[in-house]
């Protein structure tokens, strides 16, 4: 018989995330039997962006995430572009490949390192480290280098913002990105100043954060079997290479679990949104983000759901996206589906990125065209695909028919609809009742300790989600269960 | 049990010092123990992590000179949901007992009103979710000072913008009492040092009538622009010139970016041509919206090319081009 715990708040993760386990004894061991994910914020930015001048999405858009804002920046811009039949000059598509490549190596670091990193490393004394959850002193032990590079790794992920900050004009929420291309007129002190900071980085990723996650691998080699989930992944792609985006540094596709070396072409009319487990009215099931629609409900009165982010699925399966799923699809990293395989992937697409903008800065050319203006048109519709850091994420923008926004004129946003990366990942049970792929990933967990499960902190962090998540051990009715023995379930 | 402050800084040293990381030596040989003042709360509401993060990219010549030295050497930060080792209701003890003697209360993000405040939950106590509405009003009323940190919880910000759909509110006209607002999507984080450290020390902070610190937000933008001289720009594609024509909110804004710019002093919004969105104004955006028009941006009769350098007190009683 074992003591039920409820665990609440889980930290080290942006936002707001509310996670239920719970936890059963299964051929003698304490595992994960089951698992529900509850994003517990909801602040409405579609309802919010509708009936502004669509050129201020992207900087009302940006602000939904401060550690992904730039990847919101390009989804939003891509998605006004494609509306105004637009292209962004090559000058633009480098400078914001090297903001957004920018972005993605300080988040990448912050995660690893401040985020992650606790629930494998002994943490230092005093706050905010300690207390903290206790975890495998036996192994810690041999991770002391990891540790080490704590106050390296905010070195290094503030000297990425601050390369960001040359071309993006400030981070985070940069404000040089924007339909049409950039604001900032390149120079060659800005080149050579981006070049030196980038060879640090390198320096860091290369001799450090990589060898970093390859010890922790080696001495975590059971969470290369833990935190599978559906083995479904999925990547929008990032980083064009051409101005037409038709070739990028890391590809668009996807791959079910049955056939994972068949990479498959990514049709986004092939997306549903699914709310019969979130707090939205039932009348918007099922609809594609195109069409999308967000219309909530008081939780008191939708006692069956359970979070405010919808059930994305694609050709009804959910799908895992993030840097494994962009490493996978591009061919890059197909070791496995794991804990320590996305902590992997993640550090090796920094190396590739960090490698990439390498030659990035040097196409830049200075006194080139870095901006197309445009008119925004009635009555049109355009997607924006991209990648954040932690996974895929796409902005769908409609145009209204008729001037509505004073005293600019011109067309308004009808409707915004946004899918962000932890939305698939965190998402609820859909309308099959089939769980989102966190919630597949932590069911079959073993569990040392149910009054500190630091294995199901594991698991999640593995996904870098990003809201702020709460563990619970699941409670039915609110009172205290008896986990059953083995076979009861 | 833990590795000692001490060993966790020797860590730290040798693996900068492999790195050939000088800058980081400095803050870390002084090995102190955290700060003696009172502990930091940090609740974060309805937020993007954004004020986070910029705090995260604090430099400086004077400590606390980064994040490192801060929350080693500086301040006690018991409670800071993306930064903090404890999870679940460890975390919820260790924020009980800092709440239990003399606080300072930082809160990120607005607090949303709509559904009881069920759209944001922070943590659960006694089998209950605690709101961030619940969370901020109850320790509002027991801190010894109360921070915002960010647009949002001083005013609402983009989380309250039209038509407002949680129906967010700042702290301040939440719980009705006096908050030091250090606005900003994101503040700047020598901002939310300054204040910190402020505070620590003792010293009393002058507000504004935005309740935001004189000493960092006396002055408009456009007042220390180095382009408040120029001509008007016509177009996004031009460079160096004042874009008080295509939109930059930098004569209602009062901050200091143009002098003290972002990042380590690397850039700032108009440096990079790109307009200043007014972001530090408790009317942000709303009233800036559409941020790519001139919305209550030119006052009328303004002259719309090369501005004159004199004779503009009917716009600018007292911050001349």
């Amino acid at each position: 018989m074992a003591t039920v715990t409820i665990v609440d708040p889980v930290t080290r993760i942006e936002g707001h995330l509310k996670v239920e386990v719970t936890i059963d004894t299964v051929g003698g061991i304490l595992k994960v039997t089951d698992a529900k994910t509850t994003g517990t914020q909801f602040r409405g930015f579609e309802k919010i962006l509708v009936g502004r001048d669509p050129k201020d999405a992207v900087y009302l858009t940006e602000r939904i995430c401060g550690v992904c804002p730039v990847s919101h920046s390009m989804a939003g811009s891509l998605a006004l572009e494609k509306a105004s039949g637009l292209t962004a000059p090559s000058n633009a598509r480098i400078m914001r490949n090297l903001v957004l490549g920018a972005n993605f190596l300080q988040s990448h670091i912050l995660h690893f390192y401040l985020l992650a990193a606790l629930d494998y490393v002994d943490a230092p004394a005093g706050a905010p480290w300690s207390p903290s959850w206790n975890i495998d002193l036996m192994r810690s032990a041999s991770l002391q280098q990891i540790s080490g590079n704590f106050a390296n790794a905010i070195t290094m992920r503030r000297k990425a913002h601050e390369m960001g900050a040359i071309f993006g004009a400030r981070m985070p929420h940069p404000a040089a990105i924007l339909a049409g291309g950039v604001t900032t007129k390149p120079t060659s002190a800005m080149i050579s100043s981006f070049t030196s900071y980038l060879n640090v980085l390198k320096q860091f990723i290369d001799n450090e954060y990589v060898p970093d996650v390859q010890l922790l691998k080696s001495v975590y080699t059971d969470y290369a079997q833990i935190g599978k989930g559906p083995g479904n992944l999925m990547a929008y792609g990032v980083f064009d290479l051409v101005d037409s985006g038709s070739s990028k540094l890391l590809k668009r596709g996807l791959v079910y679990n049955t056939a994972p070396t068949s990479v498959q072409a990514v049709s986004t009319a092939n997306i549903k949104e699914m709310v019969t487990y979130s707090w939205y009215n039932n009348s918007i099931n099922n609809l594609n983000p195109a069409s999308g629609s967000t219309v909530t409900v008081d939780p008191a009165t939708k006692t069956t759901a359970y979070s405010w982010l919808k059930s994305p699925r694609y050709s009804g399966a959910p799908m895992e996206c993030g840097p494994l799923a962009r490493m996978w699809v591009n061919g890059d990293y197909r070791s496995g589906v794991s804990v320590m395989d996305r902590h992997l992937a993640r550090a090796l697409e920094a190396q590739k990125i960090v490698n990439a903008m390498l030659d990035w800065i040097n196409q830049i050319a200075v006194g080139g065209s870095v901006y197309n203006s445009y008119t925004v048109p009635y009555s049109k519709a355009g997607e924006g695909l991209t990648e954040a850091p932690r996974g895929a994420l796409g902005h769908w923008l409609s145009t209204s028919a008729s001037s509505v926004h004073a005293p600019t004129g011109g067309p308004a946003i009808a409707n915004y609809q946004i899918i962000t990366p932890t939305c698939w990942n965190a998402s609820p049970k859909d309308t099959n009742g089939v769980r989102g792929p966190m919630e597949q990933a932590l069911i079959g967990t073993p569990i040392t300790n149910a009054a500190q499960p630091i294995e199901v902190l594991r698991v999640i962090h593995s996904f870098d989600p990003c809201l702020s998540c709460a563990v619970h051990v699941m409670r039915p009715n609110g009172k205290p269960v008896v986990i059953a023995k083995a076979g009861a379930r | 049990m833990k590795i000692s402050r001490r060993d966790f800084l020797k860590y730290c040293t040798a693996s900068a010092a492999a790195l050939g990381l000088t800058s980081a030596l400095g803050p870390l040989s002084k090995a102190l123990a955290a700060g003696g003042g009172p502990p930091i709360i940090w609740l974060s509401a309805a937020s993007c992590t954004g004020c986070t993060v910029s705090l995260a990219n604090r430099i400086l010549g004077t400590a606390p000179v980064d994040l490192a030295d801060l929350l080693i050497n500086t301040i006690d930060l018991a409670y800071h949901p993306n930064l903090m080792g404890a999870s679940g209701s460890l975390a919820v003890d260790t924020l009980r007992t800092a709440d239990n003697g003399s606080f300072i209360l930082a809160i990120e993000g607005g607090i949303p009103t709509l559904y009881n405040g069920k759209t944001c939950i922070l943590w659960s106590e006694n089998g209950v979710d605690v709101t961030a509405m619940a969370a901020v009003n109850e320790l509002a009323a027991k801190a010894a000072k109360i921070i915002c940190i960010g647009t949002c919880s001083s005013y609402g910000g983009i989380s309250a913008a039209a038509p407002n759909v949680t129906a967010i509110k700042g702290v301040k006209a939440l719980t009705g009492k006096t908050t030091i607002n250090i606005p900003g999507c994101p503040p700047h984080p020598d901002w939310i040092v300054w204040t910190i450290a402020q505070l620590l020390a003792g010293t009393n902070i002058t507000l504004d009538s935005s309740g935001r610190p004189t000493t960092l937000y006396g002055k408009t933008v456009h007042s220390q622009c180095p382009r408040r001289s120029q001509a008007w720009a016509t177009s996004l594609t031009q460079t160096g010139l004042c874009m008080g024509n295509l939109g930059c909110k930098g004569r209602q804004t009062y901050a200091d970016c143009p002098t003290r710019k972002w990042n380590n002093g690397v850039n700032w919004c108009v440096q990079a041509d790109s307009l200043c969105q007014g972001c530090t104004q408790s009317t942000f955006p709303d009233k800036f919206a559409p941020l790519f028009s001139t919305m209550g941006a030119t006052p009328s009769g303004h002259p719309t090319v090369n501005p004159p350098k004199t004779n503009c007190t009917a716009c600018h009683s007292s911050n001349p081009h």
